[in-house]
């Protein structure tokens, strides 16, 4: 008993101690030391190493250590961490937007308010757009911080387009986009195919984007209410089916399209513009031959923007340096310097005001066949419709892909028919009503 | 589980038969301290089962009638299993593992069956080479040869598209058509366990004396016959085993689904009930269903298992 007693003793000692070194006032920025963990994923993980070097300038004795865990495993080992109480995380965790309200909302001790490290970091948060920080924010607690925002582009081969007689300025709406592909892929063979519909484990993808972009999604803003029958979802639906039935799709995930950018058998891609650097990085050799343009509309002279991922930094409450864990933070995202190096290496696209003003966004860039496509890019950001993902978020993917899948494979039923069964089950699974 | 209950039930009674030679007094003693010594031994085997097994069958029954996605969870005896009834995501992930259930295992059986006949014959040579490359497929950890066939079906770049194309055959989508996925996952999972039940069904083949072959030819009992009516009803109790083994592991069904088609695959196409349990406790967070599809799932493979058991019961051999 004793012995245990003694350990005891030992074992409070040091956590008091730990409290005192937690509880001390910030340190001056050159006198942080420590070691910090950063979970990301591809283009994000290069994104963040790449500000490493200069981060290291101005705090010399903070050791960055960028782990690249893929995307997925990223919010699956961060769910299990904080699920077990908040243990196995790193100093720096990054969370997509519209899955970050499941952590929020369930487990509200696991990551910490970003206000409480810092009485200046409130100021700071302002800077960024409301849109982006509504999902971060729960109560006055603020628990990441903005990162990137996922503006929707057409990815297109400037040469296989020409070949095809096809000019990308003339696409306007989704029917021309249609005509392009048939007539793009008549031109380059059977190998080649128009897009990709980028499903990996889940096919929703295509329908998120264009849902987005007719300010249609799974909840309404204020995450109340199921509106995933309503007619902007179902628009978006019908013409995901139409370039589905048109034949134009290639059948690929994240590696397979990339593999299939890099063997030409890809003519377009359409994604969040976080995708440029994974073609440019990907497939150098193409520099010159792949272009951008904006989302073709629902009908001529309708909304070109759309959102599609975009991501922010969290600090978990077990970080055992949190002090470095925020100088991080704020160096890579808080300044206008670092999201353009981010831009530059990953095509990560600021949502910081200040960067978005960047002399290097007007710049032609020369991968891209000297096109200004930041300018492109960017042109879309005010239009993009905010939308919630809610604490519900993957429970509504997941049900919507697998009724979704049956309905591109042709089961007879229509888009709203298709939709309102959507409804239903997320609804039931949520027990959110579904909306008028 | 079932041979450490039979040692503690065993062992106190031969205890007490050495102790009941012993003087009274003394011997009352000792007999009490034989009789316990068992159980000291098996204090360790039962803290980690109150632990590891009790306590978590106990919670997550208790978590099943939670309402686990609000904060703090609430008691709402029906949420969950109410939820079943209606959850068609839940209806394909429990048909998705009966098919696979009616499909596999019988294919996987009659192959392993045929196999073990095979490498049971007298005619063939280097014997031991054959058993291990059909045993080996069940050393290699099911994460690698998942990655392995995940590669080989891909449906651009995969070889087994590629020997297709050769051969002049259409190409399927083996990763992202609905159907093709779950063949997919089923010639995996058959070509790692066909070769683990061919070594248990052979060790069952060699327990089958010779002389009732011997006897049956000289009766003039065809091949064929031989196999029916000698080798079949002989390798039924470990035929059963087999197949109570497979079904309850399909029932538990969890790495080829995740691995090969990327989580159960778009639209839950390969989606099984270890999968479907997996994202609802781990990737949506919802505890108390997933503790409710967990009860379900431990459920059917019982009632499977018992309905095996009766099977060979109504004739034994």
């Amino acid at each position: 008993m004793s012995a245990l007693g003694r350990i005891a003793g030992i074992l409070s000692g040091m956590a008091g101690a730990a409290v005192l070194t937690l509880t001390a006032p910030a340190m001056a920025q050159s006198d942080l030391k420590g070691e910090i963990t950063v979970w990301s994923w591809n283009v994000a993980a290069t994104a963040l190493k790449a500000v490493v070097p200069d981060f290291n300038k101005a705090y010399p004795n903070v050791k960055v250590t960028v782990e690249d865990l893929g995307n997925q495993p990223v919010y699956d080992r961060g769910l299990a961490g904080c699920s077990a109480g908040g243990i196995n995380m790193p100093d720096v965790y990054s969370v997509e937007n519209h899955e970050s309200s499941v952590f929020w909302a369930r487990f509200p001790d696991c990551f910490l308010d970003l206000k409480s490290l810092d009485p200046k970091e409130a100021d700071l948060l302002a800077k960024f757009p409301q849109f982006k920080l509504t999902e971060l924010t729960v109560g006055d607690k603020i628990y990441a911080m903005p990162w990137d925002s996922g503006p929707a582009v057409v990815f297109y081969r400037r040469d296989m387009f020409e070949a095809a007689g096809v000019d990308p300025a003339k696409i306007a709406t989704w029917d021309d986009f249609i005509a392009a592909g048939k007539a793009v892929q008549a031109k380059a063979g059977p190998d080649v195919k128009f897009v990709s519909n980028n499903t990996d484990s889940i096919s929703t993808t295509w329908f998120r984007i264009l849902a987005n972009q007719a300010g249609c999604a799974y909840f309404d803003e204020a995450g109340e209410n199921v509106t995933v029958n309503q007619p902007g979802c179902v628009q978006a639906l019908e013409t995901v089916k139409k370039i589905s039935d048109a034949g134009l799709f290639l059948n690929a995930g994240w590696d397979g399209s990339l593999q299939a950018i890099k063997a030409n058998r890809l003519a377009a891609s359409v994604y969040g513009a976080w995708y440029e650097g994974s073609i440019r990085g990907n497939a150098p050799e193409l520099s010159g031959k792949w272009g951008v343009f904006q989302l073709p509309a629902f009908a001529a002279g309708g909304n070109r923007a759309a959102n599609i991922g975009g991501s922010s930094l969290a600090i978990p409450s077990s970080s055992k340096n949190r002090q470095a864990a925020l100088a991080f933070i704020n160096f890579a995202l808080g300044r206008p310097d670092s999201q353009i190096t981010q831009l530059k290496a990953s095509g990560l696209v600021p949502t910081l005001p200040e960067a978005i003003h960047d002399p290097y966004i007007q710049q032609p860039q020369p991968y891209w066949g000297g096109q200004k496509i930041w300018e492109v890019v960017l042109n879309t950001l005010s239009q993009i419709k905010p939308a919630r993902g809610t604490q519900y978020f993957a429970e509504a993917d997941s049900i919507a892909d697998g009724i979704l899948v049956a309905y591109m494979k042709g089961n007879g039923k229509s888009a709203k028919e298709t939709l309102d069964e959507a409804a239903e089950q997320i609804s039931a699974a949520t027990g959110l009503p579904v909306a008028d | 589980m079932g041979t450490a209950t039979r040692a503690g039930i065993q062992a106190p009674r031969t205890g007490g038969a050495s102790a009941s030679a012993q003087s009274d007094a003394r011997g009352g003693w000792r007999r009490r301290r034989h009789a316990l010594a068992p159980y000291w031994f098996l204090l360790p085997y039962f803290l980690v089962f109150a632990v590891f097994w009790c306590w978590p069958i106990i919670d997550s029954a208790l978590l099943s009638l939670q309402n686990t996605r609000v904060n703090p969870w609430a008691w709402n005896l029906g949420i969950n299993w109410r939820r079943l009834w209606v959850d068609r995501a839940f209806h394909a992930a429990l048909g998705n593992t009966l098919i696979i259930m009616a499909i596999q295992v019988p294919v996987m059986l009659t192959l392993a069956t045929a196999l073990a006949v095979a490498l049971n014959s007298p005619l063939l040579k280097l014997r031991p080479i054959y058993r291990f490359a059909f045993f080996a497929p069940v050393v290699v950890s099911d994460a690698a040869y998942s990655v392995v066939f995940r590669v080989l079906f891909n449906g651009q770049f995969g070889a087994v598209n590629h020997a297709f194309t050769a051969l002049g055959l259409p190409t399927i989508d083996w990763l992202q058509d609905p159907n093709a996925m779950l063949s997919t996952v089923m010639v995996a999972m058959t070509w790692r366990w066909t070769g683990y039940n061919a070594i248990i069904l052979l060790a069952g083949l060699q327990s089958i004396p010779r002389d009732l072959y011997e006897a049956a030819a000289i009766d003039g009992a065809t091949p064929a016959d031989r196999f029916f009516r000698i080798t079949l009803p002989l390798l039924k109790p470990i035929l059963v085993f087999c197949l109570v083994l497979s079904v309850i592991g399909t029932t538990q069904l969890f790495t080829e689904p995740w691995l090969i088609t990327d989580r159960g695959g778009p639209g839950g196409g390969a989606e099984t009930l270890g999968t479907y349990l997996y994202k609802q406790g781990f990737v949506s967070m919802n505890f108390g269903y997933a503790a409710a599809i967990a009860y379900t799932i431990a459920g059917m493979a019982a009632v499977l298992a018992a309905l095996n058991l009766m099977l060979t019961r109504g004739k034994q051999a």
